[in-house]
């Protein structure tokens, strides 16, 4: 097995936590209609750009230097021999993996501020439109749980 | 046996701990979520590595700045350190942008605001 091969595997099911993310935060943006609680997608999207600059760099120079002091080696018939520098391209599937997989299970985890936000701008929003019967409340909620 | 590459993911991660403390950013933002992302993500990587290692892909460089400390055959103790700094780097990061970007953006408001109001004046 090569190197590229079990990143596959390991950015897959990273990718599949990701969609996971998304699509709970989609849920939660649609219950609560407040995307402004969340800030705007463009912040979010340039933050995340940002983040990911920083630590390519910093993998680059850090992985250099790890490997030129000797804390790891390659079996090179293993690797692509696409380097930056002295360090394999396949590194870098940690840090994007990182990147992708640690904010995505943070949402995942939810926080129970958030829900009780969720919950108050639901109830909110129930209250503002008026008079809502018992059993039309009950389904909010459950929309929200799901 | 040697400390080196053990006292600087101690310190680094160090580092992160007051960032995070000083700007809320991770552990300080909300503690536990913190606690369980960062367990996840030690874990998945260990995981990943684990696989590398059995495939042969990459094993431990013979050197004087690790402990020689092995948690598994080519894994040494000062991975998890590293793969804790990783983590929390990587989520300071992602917040501190944030922080950073909203800053600028008041800034670059107020300055605007500023200005606007000098050419009135």
């Amino acid at each position: 097995m090569t190197y590229w091969a079990i990143n596959a595997v390991f950015l897959g099911l990273v990718a599949v936590t990701a969609g996971a993310a998304l699509l709970l935060r989609w849920a939660r943006t649609r219950s609560t209609r407040a995307s402004s609680t969340h800030g705007s997608l463009a912040a979010v999207v340039r933050a995340a750009g940002l983040s990911t600059a920083v630590l390519l760099v910093m993998t680059a120079v850090f992985d250099n230097v790890m490997i030129g002091v000797g804390l790891v080696g390659y079996d090179e018939s293993r690797i692509s021999g696409a380097f930056v520098g002295i360090a394999p391209l396949e590194d870098f599937a940690y840090a994007v993996a990182a990147l992708v997989l640690l904010p995505s299970v943070w949402t995942l985890l939810g926080s129970r501020s958030e829900t009780e936000a969720a919950k108050a701008a639901g109830e909110s929003r129930r209250a503002g439109s008026g008079s809502v019967s018992g059993p039309d409340a009950s389904t909010a909620d459950a929309e929200e749980a799901r | 046996m040697g400390f080196a590459y053990l006292v600087a993911l101690l310190i680094s991660i160090f580092g992160m701990a007051m960032l995070d403390r000083r700007f809320g950013l991770f552990f300080w933002r909300d503690g536990w979520r913190a606690f369980v992302t960062l367990l996840v993500g030690v874990v998945f990587f260990l995981i990943w590595d684990i696989v590398g290692i059995d495939a042969g892909v990459f094993f431990r460089g013979e050197t004087s700045f690790m402990t020689g400390v092995q948690l598994a055959p080519e894994l040494p103790l000062e991975e998890v350190f590293f793969l804790v700094l990783l983590c929390w780097l990587t989520m300071n990061l992602l917040a501190g942008s944030r922080l950073v970007l909203d800053a600028v953006e008041r800034r670059r408001a107020a300055s605007t605001a500023l200005s606007t109001g000098g050419d009135r004046a």
